[in-house]
This record gives C-alpha cells, structure tokens and sequence, in this order.
C-alpha cells in the first residue's frame, strides 16, 4: 500500500476527541478504514461517525434552547 | 436601558493558519499558491457580505499579507466606505513569501518574537498599512498582545485605542488538544473588554497612571463553564466553535447551543450596570470549501449566515448595537470605571448539570466562585501584584503568558484528590463529635445583589465619577448533617469594589439541638504556577500575626517553606498570611472572632501547596466572616 492520506473530510479520532484531544485520522486505502496514530483507534466511516454521536452523550442539553440564566 | 454591544471582526488572511494544512492534504506546503490566496479572498468576501447582509458593520483587520494585495486593500476601501466598516490592522497573518523573505522565519506569533523583531515589525506592517491607507489604524489585533508590545505599538501608532489582546483559558487546555503541538500559553486573563495595564496585559489598570492607552477585548467571548474545563475553540461566539466541539444535531443541523451562549452574554448586563458584550473575530481558514473537521463547507456556510443572522435579527429588534473596534473603546470608556469589575453568574448550558459558577474581574483579582460546590473559591489571581511578565524570544519565558494562579482547581486539585495530598481551594469545613463535611460536598445555586457604596471611582475617560458598589453573593442554604446534629449553613460573599479581598459570611442556624456547637473551619489552600505541574514552593513564607497589644507590640509565628510538613497554631490570631516572592504576593486571611485559633500548614513534596486559615465554634444563629486579601509584596 501507498502512504496513507486524509480522507474526504477531516475526521478526527472520536476515541481522543472524548478525552479533549482534536487528532485528524489518515485513511488505509486498502483495509478501507480511517485509523489514529496516537492511540489505537480504527473504523469505517460509518463507525466513526457512530462514535461521533457517542462523544455527544455529555451534551445532555445540547438541543435545548434556553430562556433564564439565572436561578431566581 | 441596556447595551448589547457586538464586535464583528474579519481579518483577510491570505495563507490562513489552519488552511495552508488542512487544504494542501498531500501538496507540498507553499504559502504562495494562488488558489489558497484566491479562496481566502472569496471567503473574506463571503464573510463582509453575510455581515452586510444582515445590517450589522464590521472591523476589518487587514493582515500583513493582505497588504500586499491590491484586491483585499480596493474590497476593504469599498466596504469603509459604502458600510462604514473600521479599517483595522491585524498582526496575525503575517505569514505570506514578503513576510519570510524578509525575516526568514516561518514563525507567526508576534508576542513570541524578540522584543527586536516585534518592533521591527510592527514599524514595518504599521508603516506599510499607513502606506496603502493614507492614515493609521485605530484597533489592532492578535491572539496576544503583551504589555511591552502594546507600549510600542502606542508609541509606533497613538491612535490605536483597541485591540484583540488575548484568548480567554487558551493555555495547557489548548496546548493538549492539539497534541501538545500549540506553543503558546495565555489562562488567567479576563473573559470580557478590560483596560490592560502597563505592567502585564492581562491585569486590568487600577488608573490612568497603569492605563496602557487602549481597550482590549478578548478573542470571542466564551463559555465560561465549558472553557474552564475543556478546550477553549469548541465554546465560543465563532460558529464554526460550536461545529469544532460537535455541538450540533447531525440530522437537522441545528445548534441551539450557540444562540444559548449569546443570550447568555446577553444577560450579563444585569449584573454589569446595563451592559454586555459580544464578539466574533474570524478569519477564512475555517470556511473553506474542502470543509472542516467533520463538517462540510455547507454547514460551515450555514452556521455562519445563521450565526450573524442571529445578531442581525437582535439588532432589527433593537436589542444589539454593532460598533466597530474604535467605537467600541469610546464607548467603553464612557461607561467603565477603573475599579468596576466585569461580573458573570454563569449556568451550564451545555451539559444540563444546572451547574452555576460566579465569575469576577477587576484590577486587583480575578476570581471564580463555584455554587456546585457550595460557594468554594476555585480560581484566584492576584492583579494587585501586576506582574510583569514579559514573554517572547529573549526573554528567557518565549511561549508562557499566563497569568500565574494561586487557586485554581482543575490544574492543581480541587477538593477531591486522589489517597492523599491536598487541592488549591478555598471552602470551609464544619465538625461536630467526630464527623465532619466540607461546603465542597454541597451543591447550591447563587443570587446576585450590589449596593452602591458613597465613594467614587474615575470613569476609564476621566471625565467623571461613577460611585462605588459592593456587590454579593447570596447563597441558597445548605444543609449539614454530621452525627445526630443537623443544621443549616447560610454563606454570602462580598466584593467591595476596589479593595482587593473577598469577604465571606457563613451563618448557622436551624440546628436540630439548640444547645449544640458546630467547630467551623475556614481554610484556603494554594500554590503558585501557570500549569499542573509544581513550581518549587522554596522561599515561601506562613505567618501568624497576634493582635497588637495595648504597647503597639505583637508575636508572629512563621514557618518558611521547607516541604517538612509542619504546622503552626495561634489562639486569637490577628491575621494567617503567606508571602510567594515567587509572584510577588501577600495573601492573608483575617476573621471576625478573636476566640477563633489562626493556623498555617506547610506542604510536602507530594503535596506541594500550603494551607491558611482559622477555626471557631459557632452556636445556633451565630455567624463568622472572614477577609481573604491579596496585596502586593515586593
């Protein structure tokens, strides 16, 4: 296999994204999957993806609009 | 009558930061391709239109490359003159092949340059901005600016009375999440417009002798829960932020994060004499068309024209006020006054904890209560100290701009700490036959009161007074339960305007046995550092200080720091004090009662903090308060 390169967007690691680390992953051409090369993570797009709405499990208000920012 | 006053700021970066890597993915890296210029341009161009298009004004920081560019110069012009946009001068963007042929660097930071080579250039962008505008600039811009720098920026150029000068909490956070790779760190600084002083950038000027000569505003206005604890460019007032940090639904696109962090800003006028403040300062890089991070250029276009449509409805309903850099400085200086302080009661609005920290700035502190865990003082800065830091090649400090903690709780512990060892904090403990609880443990929410005080203070444009205020917090009570004891715990704090301490008052009362005692103890524990790691804690010296007899004589207890874990105890103890040569700072905590016993403890190599403080017993509807001040030591 040639070097890897990035993929069609710049998918960052969702396994480092969830402990506040922004790594862009490179994509293996032949086992057609994006891959970190800080930890071990590894997945298809599709995967990857799915571990990108995961990292959102601490955004328990993220679709929340919010009319008060106090508590009076 | 409140001001909502946003600052919309584009810089026309012609080899943006992030792009020249991102768009050049197995290219050869040439800041001189004419693609990547072409598009910053047309991003630049996408960016003053949105903005336009929605009625509000901007500032444009022209970029030294941007200079160079006949184009980016005639769409500049244009725009002053059909939309009354301000011409800034920015000095990021530096880089372009006129930039690195004359100084043979690929560096693009201009704090972390040699005093030389920042005067150097400053004479060489401002010179050639004069060239092409006919006229100086009135703002200026960076991700930092450092007091040296802006003194010879004000020398070069007296007309400039504003300037982005720093990125609120971007230091060791920042620095991790980009793999340890982003060189450069500024925590500690204050989250809205300040006046820097002469002395350090980052502390605000107490009067018109520390005065720097502009207003600085910080780059975008965070959210100040999220970016205390997490990475700073995932929580702020640049939509691509919020795309950053994955703070949108993927199916519908939607981010109502982002207006939640505007409307929080929003409401910070009640708590700052009617006004609040916004800003969002873009360049192109996050806009182009490869897209970004996970997101594709469509919803990077989305979330920019939804983002200034946001503004730009507020402003149709007279809501906002766009002014631009230079206006904005006038404005403040009409409005502030110099000891005023910038308060933010600031909600969770991310993670729907309900969590609510109480943020305060001012000349001689800046400091963050934390009502999760019942009103603990979690980070503290002493400006009395105005420390002068230069920073930048040279220097023997080229990338370290923070602004050194005592407290502060992610960096060095809070109150949780793992086996043993203490945390930065400062709280109370009460105990009563063998249990105790720590406030820490009580989570409660906060309410904010201020009364005007008699004295005056010098508005920042010395053309007259404002009076004083003392502003508080109000805590919702807590309970305590320690043994077959329960009872309640009211605890206020104050802020006196321009005095340099906190006050604290904690009552008890509703005790389940009227005839019961509670031992109160009220300690801060601190270190000194700009990051997690220990500074060495040598040359620190504790103190306890009786009171003065009738013949003016008193006795002192001192301990100088030796990492052997000792500690010292006074009786009716006047005052417990340390002394940190090492940030030039007293720090002394005084109480009300003259039964209560003083104390100071020295840490250990495992724990390298030291403790101050006092404890007393309180009876049903008793109270104690207490004086943490910070001075200067010199």
């Amino acid at each position: 296999m040639a070097q890897a390169g990035k993929g069609k967007l710049n998918y960052r690691c969702p396994s480092c994204f969830m402990r506040d680390l922004d790594i862009d992953m490179f994509y293996d051409t032949k086992k057609e999957e994006y891959y970190c090369i800080r930890c071990q993570y590894h997945g298809s797009e599709e995967d990857v993806l799915s571990k990108n709405e995961m990292a959102r499990f601490r955004y328990k208000a993220m679709r929340k609009r919010f009319t008060s920012f106090d508590f009076d | 009558m409140s001001d909502f006053i946003v600052n919309i700021i584009h810089r026309p970066e012609l080899a943006p930061e992030y792009a020249e890597k991102v768009t050049g993915s197995g290219k050869k890296e040439n800041i001189k391709r004419t693609d990547l210029r072409d598009e910053s341009l047309d991003i630049f161009r996408f960016q003053q239109e949105t903005a336009h298009k929605n009625g509000l004004k901007t500032t444009i920081q022209m970029t030294y490359a941007s200079l160079f560019s006949d184009e980016a110069v005639a769409i500049a012009k244009e725009d002053h003159a059909r939309w009354g946009d301000e011409i800034g001068l920015s000095l990021l963007g530096l880089p372009c092949p006129q930039f690195r042929e004359k100084y043979h660097t690929r560096e693009f930071c201009i704090w972390m340059f040699s005093m030389e080579e920042k005067k150097a250039i400053v004479d060489d962008v401002f010179g050639l901005f004069h060239e092409r505008f006919g006229f100086w600039p009135e703002s200026t811009s960076s991700y930092y600016l450092d007091a040296d720098l802006i003194h010879y920026i004000k020398t070069v150029c007296p007309s400039v009375k504003c300037a982005v000068a720093t990125c609120w909490e971007e230091g060791p956070k920042a620095y991790h999440t980009c793999n340890n790779s982003w060189y450069t760190f500024m925590d500690g600084g204050p989250w809205a417009p300040w006046i820097p002083s002469r002395q350090n950038t980052h502390a605000p000027a107490s009067g018109p002798e520390e005065d720097s000569g502009i207003v600085a505003i910080p780059h975008l206005s965070r959210d100040l829960i999220a970016c205390y604890d997490g990475n700073g460019s995932n929580f702020g007032t640049h939509p691509q932020n919020v795309l950053r940090g994955m703070i949108y639904d993927t199916a519908t696109w939607e981010f109502p994060y982002y207006y939640n962090l505007v409307d929080q800003y929003r409401s910070l006028e009640k708590y700052n004499d009617g006004y609040a403040y916004n800003m969002m300062f873009v360049g192109p890089g996050w806009l182009n068309r490869m897209g970004r991070w996970e997101a594709p250029y469509e919803l990077l276009k989305k979330s920019y024209e939804e983002g200034l449509g946001y503004y730009g409805e507020l402003k149709k309903r007279g809501e906002l006020t766009d002014l631009t850099m230079s206006e904005f400085a006038d404005y403040y200086r009409s409005k502030k006054s110099y000891h005023e302080p910038e308060c933010a009661p600031w909600r969770d609005i991310l993670y729907g904890s309900d969590k609510q920290l109480f943020w305060y700035c001012d000349a001689n502190m800046r400091a963050c209560i934390n009502m999760d865990q019942g009103g603990a003082l979690v980070d503290l800065r002493n400006y009395a100290a105005k420390l002068r830091i230069p920073v930048g090649v040279g220097t023997g400090n080229p990338v370290d701009a923070s602004y050194p903690f005592l407290i502060q709780e992610k960096y060095r512990a809070g109150y949780f700490t793992h086996y043993a060892g203490a945390g930065t904090i400062r709280s109370a403990v009460f105990s009563h036959q063998g249990y105790e609880a720590n406030l820490c443990q009580c989570r409660t929410h906060a309410h904010f009161i201020e009364e005007e005080l008699e004295e005056k203070d010098l508005l920042c444009n010395a053309k007259g007074w404002k009076k004083k205020k003392e502003r508080c917090l109000i805590l919702d009570p807590v309970e305590l339960e320690l043994g077959d004891l329960k009872f309640k715990v009211l605890t206020r704090i104050f802020f006196p305007e321009g005095e340099s301490l906190i006050k604290m008052a904690r009552k008890v009362y509703d005790f389940s046995r009227k005839d019961a005692k509670v031992s109160l103890k009220e300690y801060m524990t601190a270190c000194y550092g700009t990051t997690e790691y220990a500074q060495d804690m040598t040359g620190i010296t504790l103190g306890l200080d009786s009171p003065e007899s009738r013949s003016g004589a008193r006795s002192q207890e001192l301990l100088e720091y030796q990492y052997r874990d000792r500690s010292r105890r006074m009786e009716g103890a006047k005052r417990a004090w340390a002394v940190i040569p090492q940030i030039q700072t007293n720090v002394s905590m005084e109480i009300s009662r003259p039964d209560a016993c003083g104390f100071i403890e020295e840490g250990y190599a495992f724990s390298p903090m030291f403790t101050l403080g006092f404890t007393a017993d309180l009876s049903e509807g008793e109270e104690a308060v207490t004086w943490l001040r910070l001075a200067k030591e010199n």
